[in-house]
């Protein structure tokens, strides 16, 4: 059983990335914060006897439902946003997903592309974008690359398989990197 | 071929996605004090539940054994739940002394009534007729 000093800790070490994450999902942050709090009183309630090693995946999954439930709730709110459905990579045969894909990141990786902007407007750029990618595919991202969770625990969170949780994945990673491209963050 | 190509493009897609991912993170170690404080609030809020369930869970497992006269440190028992211990334990030192007294009381009657027994019953004639008897009567001890 987790000792008080150990949930603790641990609430404090996941709260900030559970927020920014709640708020990225649900695009406002007061929401995102009764979000985090409601899962911080779930976990310490329901799961307060648990052992520490358990708390990281339980926490995850309780904030995980709470930002669904939220999102059912304000579901009316999603017609205000456009979505990146345009910008999204189709699947015809004309496009080679591989090839569009080393085009966008570029053959020097990532890093020349991050050397050439400045950070923080990187930063609300691509929060920007992020915030536009439809439900599930940004809920895929944020799990898979974000809280950095394996496939199999990021399809038991999002409740589906592993191939649809790469497919979201792999829609995310496209439709972010040709969106900053033709933003000019490209390399 | 296909399988390398598609897992070359898993890979790829999973570089670049934990490459974006990691822009994001000065997103949250900056922010803004009001929202900290908030998230600190609703932490110290769940620790405080997690608190109370365990006192509750902790009272009611030990309810049976000590029943009455266990007040524990749970402040939800309060002034009320001390106040009836109190009166529960007067009354049975009271009920232990009434019961005593009465036990005392019974024993006395008994005596009583066989000394009333002894000494209001009649002689039996045959008593007279035993030397032993009058003997006993002649003494001058009596």
């Amino acid at each position: 059983m987790a000792t008080e000093q150990e949930l603790s800790g641990f609430l404090k070490s996941v709260e900030r990335r559970a927020f920014k994450r709640a708020a990225y999902q649900v695009r406002d942050e007061e929401a995102a914060l009764d979000i985090v709090q409601e899962s911080m009183m779930r976990l310490a309630q329901h799961y307060g006897d648990r052992p520490l090693a358990e708390m990281p995946h339980l926490f995850q999954r309780i904030l995980s439902h709470a930002i669904i439930d939220s999102l059912r709730r304000r579901k009316t709110r999603w017609n205000l946003f456009s979505n990146l459905s345009d910008l999204t990579v189709g699947q015809s045969d004309e496009v080679d997903p591989l090839e569009a894909l080393e085009d966008l990141i570029g053959h020097e990786g990532t890093q020349s592309a991050q050397d050439a902007l400045e950070k923080t407007q990187t930063l609300k750029e691509l929060e920007f974008l992020l915030m536009q990618l439809p439900e599930r595919q940004r809920e895929a991202f944020l799990l898979r690359y974000w809280e950095e969770m394996d496939l199999a625990e990021t399809a038991a969170v999002m409740g589906c398989s592993q191939g649809s949780v790469k497919t979201h994945c792999f829609r995310a990673v496209q439709a972010l990197s040709k969106a900053l491209k033709a933003r000019g963050y490209g390399s | 071929m296909k399988h390398s190509r598609k897992t070359r493009l898993e890979l790829l897609a999973d570089r670049q996605g934990l490459s974006l991912a990691a822009r994001l993170n000065p997103a949250a170690s900056d922010l803004p004090h009001q929202v900290t404080e908030r998230l600190r609030a609703a932490r110290e809020r769940a620790l405080a539940s997690r608190k109370v369930q365990t006192a509750r869970a902790q009272g009611a497992y030990g309810m049976g054994g000590s029943l009455a006269l266990n007040h524990g440190d749970d402040d939800q028992m309060g002034w009320l739940g001390r106040l009836s211990s109190g009166l529960a334990l007067l009354l049975l030192v009271v009920g232990m002394l009434g019961i005593s007294e009465a036990q005392n009381d019974l024993r006395a009657r008994e005596l009583a009534e066989v000394d009333v027994a002894l000494l209001t019953d009649d002689l039996p004639p045959a008593a007279f007729a035993d030397p032993g008897f009058l003997q006993f009567l002649q003494t001058d001890d009596l």
